[in-house]
């Protein structure tokens, strides 16, 4: 057990070491956009293009040999020295422990909210096949892995945003449900404003990891709801809920866990660009975003790292659980 | 239950008899030969002759999107519509299994009508930059109503005045291209990373599985972000990478339904039979996981189609192209006063992926028998 | 003992599925007396597992569905008894083992977790008691070091203590009824005969009623006092099991019985395959693969079940049932005053008589026991296909050395 979990820490470090090295590579290899950048602003101002943008890479040591700079970038991240952000106009690090808490306060009501709506759905709707409710939960189910979320965030703010305001219902006005469709950064994290003003993004965001956990539970449970041991649970006379809890769950979260955190995560961090960037939140996606366009390519790279090493961690995590929730496993086996 | 009784499947077909059918000569072989080869001297054409920035014929520059999506198409054609007309039953019984499932029926004939559109339609309808009239911007469709509403932008138009049918058109050809091309790239490195991986075993395998856990881990959104930053944003770019990014789960797939099938005796027998390893790989377990990569390729055409829309949405999307997601983008800020030019590309956007899916999980259901979406 | 524990009548169970109605169990009819152990067999695919987990609704309901029939249990009908009083029997008064140890027990759970689950479901007992409890029972179904094996996760465990395990689950809430669905198949031939006699022990000091599922003739001779052959949803015959081995009486039984080691060829096998069950024959549903099928086989519904006569009673007319002394097993009462069946229609009066005479209660569905054809060519035929055992006598004392165990 401990060589397992042992093996398993090793590699999320060489898996690290190998994100960060290719994030390195490809940064190397690729033209260096600011570069281009500095080098076109000389050329508007009648200067030689290519002094200034010697003078932008001597400036930031890109004109040394790649093992240096290779070296370098390794030790300054192993010292968590992420460069400076020319467009944040301060240390990378610091851009980034301003932006964190935006991202994840949506962020984690959202997994929050994939894992128990989305079980929830998944095994009732697997308990209860050929129902109603089981035809409503696939049809919700497709409804949210097909919706684009950034259309559905468009719908959900011209309806609660914008037709709310205006529209009544038997006479009562709806405004009182209307929310804010922008994010005000001023609100205190933990106050009633900015709760309401996050539940659109936690909703658009929840949509697609819900119905995507949804589809896992309810196939996972399937396969067992016809198993031998819950058939003997059953015949133990334990009740309905204690067979989908105890039983089908239990021995279900053995596979859900090896693609809940992945698959979360994947999902998550490419919507997070678009709820920061349609809801308007100061978020890592939209520093991400920011980065890109202005061509900031330190904090482009750092801001890259984050979700790789969210990911890795990740996967650790789940290695570790599996060995939890599974006693079968064989510790020798990779 | 009565996979016994089951005529043939994917599954069970001997692959080298269809072949022999034929008389010892694969007509259909050659004619897709023929057929690749004449497409070769065409390319050869449009990239050797005809002069940089000159339209290949008529007034038609075709990109080279455009050509690998005609290969693509042909692919399809040979592979896909021939063999099913060639083997009826085999098709009419899977056509039985896939119509008890209306609501995939109507999905298949929504994307077939899609298609064509997608593919003839910019011979019939102008290209949108070319219907601009700011006199005529901001029209709303017809089923609204109002001054500026005409039949002759029925769906309304942008705030250039560009007809939003027009560049819905265009944003079909744009998916199209996107899902079917990435889907073809992926499958293709899947389908051969898996089963190299699992009839190999050993250090073969545990090499390539360690590089799908790292091309899994690796958020694929962001890396195309920085690639795009880095590289400049082309539809080429993006759908090379999500093909070249989004395969691991069909390695995945294919690995462990090879797993299976390796142990069984027609693998076996070849491999007592004196075949070698690439042979047995080929013809017999690539074949035998077809219902697998099957319905995997459907599956993975509206992620990629959906992930186009996002990226052109916040735009990194190809700047010449009509993608719905620089459409939806386009009309977020008017969307107070003119709701339709988001709303309905969007709309559009959101049935094709939802009919994807509705096939994709027929399809599974109907000629794979273990499965079980219910 | 005051009528029969289980009494089961015309019970009907059908599935709903793609392809149609399964009618899984057709009128089927049977009973199981204190302390007794009734046999229930057949190939796979006659519907006896569904039978047995027909009673306590164990079946997936839907697309399963109990259409007809009545199952009464000590008095109670469990038919219409509402889901939460059915849980409060299974487990309890009603136990269950099934076929695969590898697979009845949950993966995830120690095995004396396991086991306390069905003590605490059923009683307000704390954990300690219950584990405590849990090894007791352990060591009573003969696990050596049950205090610690208690603590074994089931993929530690070989399949026939696995089984044992499954068994002490089953006692722990000291079942009036256990219901085996072929508790013995999945397991090593050495285990089997360890394993049936241990319940067979068990039998005797908990007082239960077994219902032994099985399709292995070799251990209905082991463990039944009665058997009940079931033919594609039907009960082709019913009879105490000295009786059924030797003297079969429905053409069926008689080819079951024909392909055991040592009774006629052992290569002999029956011949055609199980019918569709969706749409199964006209008539006697075992008449395409029937030797003796005649034309009135081949139409109307099942064959009621007839008496079937003893052979000596058959030469005398008197009707004497021979079998029952040697055989002996307890609950004879008991069947006498229970329901032969109920698809029993419209009935000539004259066989009321027949019924009394055979107070064995042999009964089989074949049209040959009526009235007005030659139970004989069933009889004879068997005869001179079985070869060796033609003489009554040997196979006689062939069944007595079998059934000794029971």
């Amino acid at each position: 057990m401990r060589w397992y979990v042992a093996r398993r820490l090793a590699w999320a470090l060489v898996a690290t070491w190998l994100a960060v090295t290719l994030t390195f590579g490809v940064l190397l290899a690729a033209p260096n956009p600011g570069a281009d950048a500095a080098a076109a602003q000389c050329a508007s101002q009648d200067r030689d293009p290519e002094q200034c943008r010697q003078q932008y890479l001597e400036s930031r040591g890109l004109d040394r040999p790649a093992h240096v700079q290779y070296i370098d970038y390794m030790t300054d991240l192993a010292a968590l020295d992420f460069g400076y952000s020319e467009s944040q106009e301060e240390p990378v690090t610091a851009a980034i422990a301003d932006a964190w808490i935006y991202s994840a306060q949506y962020f984690v009501p959202s997994i929050i909210i994939s894992v128990l709506i989305g079980y929830s759905i998944g095994l009732y709707s697997a308990l209860n096949r050929y129902t109603l409710t089981d035809y409503l939960g696939s049809f919700v189910a497709y409804f949210g892995i097909s919706i684009p979320n950034f259309w559905f965030a468009i719908v959900l703010i011209l309806v609660v945003g914008v037709y709310f305001r205006e529209a009544s219902l038997l006479g009562v006005s709806l405004d009182a449900l209307s929310l804010r469709t922008y994010y005000e950064t001023s609100y205190g994290v933990f106050t009633v404003e900015n709760a309401k003003q996050l539940i659109m993004p936690v909703i658009v965001l929840a949509t697609a990891s819900v119905a995507s956990q949804m589809r896992y539970s309810r196939a996972q449970a399937l396969e067992y709801a016809n198993a031998d041991f819950v058939k003997t649970a059953r015949a133990k006379g334990a009740s309905t809920w204690r067979v989908l809890v105890a039983h089908v769950l239990r021995v279900a979260l053995v596979p859900l866990s090896t693609i809940l955190i992945v698959d979360i995560l994947a999902v998550l961090f490419a919507g997070s660009f678009i709820i920061e960037a349609i809801f308007q939140i100061p978020g890592l996606g939209r520093l991400q975003l920011e980065a890109i366009t202005q061509k900031d390519t330190d904090l482009v790279a750092a801001v890259t790292l984050i979700p790789v090493f969210l990911a890795i961690v990740g996967n650790l995590i789940q290695d570790l659980a599996y060995v939890l929730l599974d006693p079968r496993i064989d510790y020798g086996d990779r | 239950m009565a996979t016994d009784s089951r005529p043939d499947t994917f599954d069970s077909v001997d692959w080298d008899r269809v072949e022999a059918d034929t008389g010892g000569v694969p007509v259909v072989a050659v004619v897709e030969a023929l057929t690749f080869l004449a497409f070769g001297a065409a390319l050869a054409y449009d990239y050797l002759i005809v002069p940089e920035g000159e339209p290949t014929v008529l007034d038609w520059d075709v990109t080279a999107v455009e050509w690998l999506f005609v290969a693509v198409l042909l692919l399809g054609l040979f592979h896909v519509v021939v063999p099913l007309a060639r083997s009826r039953r085999m098709t009419a019984y899977y056509w039985r299994q896939f119509r008890k499932n209306r609501l995939a029926v109507a999905s298949l004939g929504y994307l077939g009508v899609l298609l064509v559109i997608g593919v003839l339609g910019p011979a019939i309808w102008a290209a949108p930059n070319e219907t601009i009239s700011y006199a005529e911007a901001y029209a709303p469709p017809i089923f609204i109503g109002g001054d500026l509403a005409s039949l002759d932008h029925a769906l309304g138009t942008d705030a250039q005045g560009r007809h939003l049918w027009h560049l819905i058109v265009y944003g079909i050809r744009v998916s199209f291209e996107v899902g079917l091309i990435a889907m073809t790239l992926a499958i293709t490195i899947g389908t051969i990373v898996g089963a190299v991986a699992a009839y190999f075993g050993g250090y073969v395998d545990e090499v390539l599985m360690r590089y799908v856990d790292i091309q899994q881990t690796f958020p694929v959104f962001i890396l195309l972000l920085l690639l795009i930053y880095l590289y400049g944003a082309s539809l080429f770019l993006i759908i090379l990478l999500y093909g070249v990014f989004g395969w691991e789960g069909t390695a995945r797939l294919v690995r462990s339904e090879a797993l299976q099938r390796t142990e069984e005796a027609y693998s076996r027998a070849a491999e007592a039979a004196g075949a070698s390893k690439l042979w047995v790989v080929r013809r017999h377990i690539i074949p035998n996981v077809s219902s697998t990569v099957i319905t995997a390729a459907t599956l993975s055409i509206p992620v990629f189609i959906l992930g186009e829309a996002a990226l052109s949405f916040l735009g990194f999307g190809d700047p010449g192209t009509f993608s719905w997601g620089r459409t939806i983008n386009a009309g977020r800020s008017d969307i107070d006063s003119a709701w339709w030019i988001s709303t309905i590309p969007g709309l559009f956007l959101f049935l094709t992926v939802l009919a994807f899916n509705f096939v994709g999980d027929a399809l599974r259901d109907a000629i794979d028998p273990r499965s079980d979406s219910g | 003992m005051t009528g029969p524990l289980l009494e089961v009548t015309d019970l009907r169970t059908q599935f709903h599925t793609d392809e149609g109605v399964v009618r899984a169990v057709d009128g089927v009819s049977f009973d199981i007396g204190r302390g007794e152990t009734v046999c229930l067999v057949g190939e796979s695919g006659s519907g006896k597992s569904v039978t047995s987990e027909s009673i306590t609704k164990l079946i997936p309901i839907p697309p399963g569905e109990i259409a007809g029939g009545s199952i009464r249990f000590d008095g109670m009908e469990l038919t219409d008894l509402p889901e939460s009083d059915l849980r409060d029997l299974r487990g309890s008064r009603i136990a269950h083992v099934f076929q695969n140890p590898q697979e009845t027990l949950n993966p995830v759970y120690r095995v004396g977790r396991q086991i306390a689950e069905t003590i605490r479901i059923h009683e307000d007992v704390g954990k300690e008691a219950a584990r405590k409890r849990a090894v007791d029972l352990l060591d009573r179904v003969g696990i050596p070091d049950a205090a610690e094996r208690v603590d074994d996760y089931p993929h530690e465990m070989s399949g026939g203590m696995k089984q044992r395990v499954v068994i002490a689950m089953a006692l722990a809430g000291r079942p009036d009824l256990l219901i085996a669905d072929e508790p013995t198949t999945a397991l090593d031939v050495t285990i089997q005969a360890q394993i049936l006699r241990l319940l067979n022990d068990l039998q005797a000091e908990f007082d239960m009623a077994i219902l032994f599922v099985t399709h292995d003739l070799g251990v209905v001779a082991e463990v039944a006092d009665r058997v009940v052959v079931m033919y594609a949803g039907r009960v082709m015959e019913r009879a105490d099991v000295y009786d059924l081995f030797e003297n079969p009486g429905h053409p069926y039984t008689q080819a079951l019985l024909a392909c055991l080691p040592g009774r006629g060829d052992a290569t002999t096998a029956i011949g055609g395959s199980l019918p569709s069950p969706t749409n199964p024959p006209d008539g006697c549903r075992f008449h395409p693969r029937c030797p003796h099928a005649i034309p009135d086989c081949k139409s109307g519904d099942q064959p009621p079940l007839h008496p079937v006569p003893d052979p000596d009673a058959v030469a005398t007319g008197a009707g004497n049932p021979a079998g029952t002394g040697a055989g002996g097993p307890p609950g004879e009462p008991v069947r006498a005053a229970g329901p032969y069946d109920d698809t029993d229609g419209a009935e000539e009066g004259g066989w009321d008589e027949v019924r009394e005479a055979t107070v064995s209660g042999h009964v089989a569905s074949c049209i040959y026991y009526r009235q007005g054809y030659d139970a004989t060519t069933v009889r004879h035929d068997d005869a001179a296909a079985d070869g060796g055992s033609t003489d009554q006598g040997a196979s006689g004392a062939a069944g007595d050395e079998e059934g000794g165990g029971s």
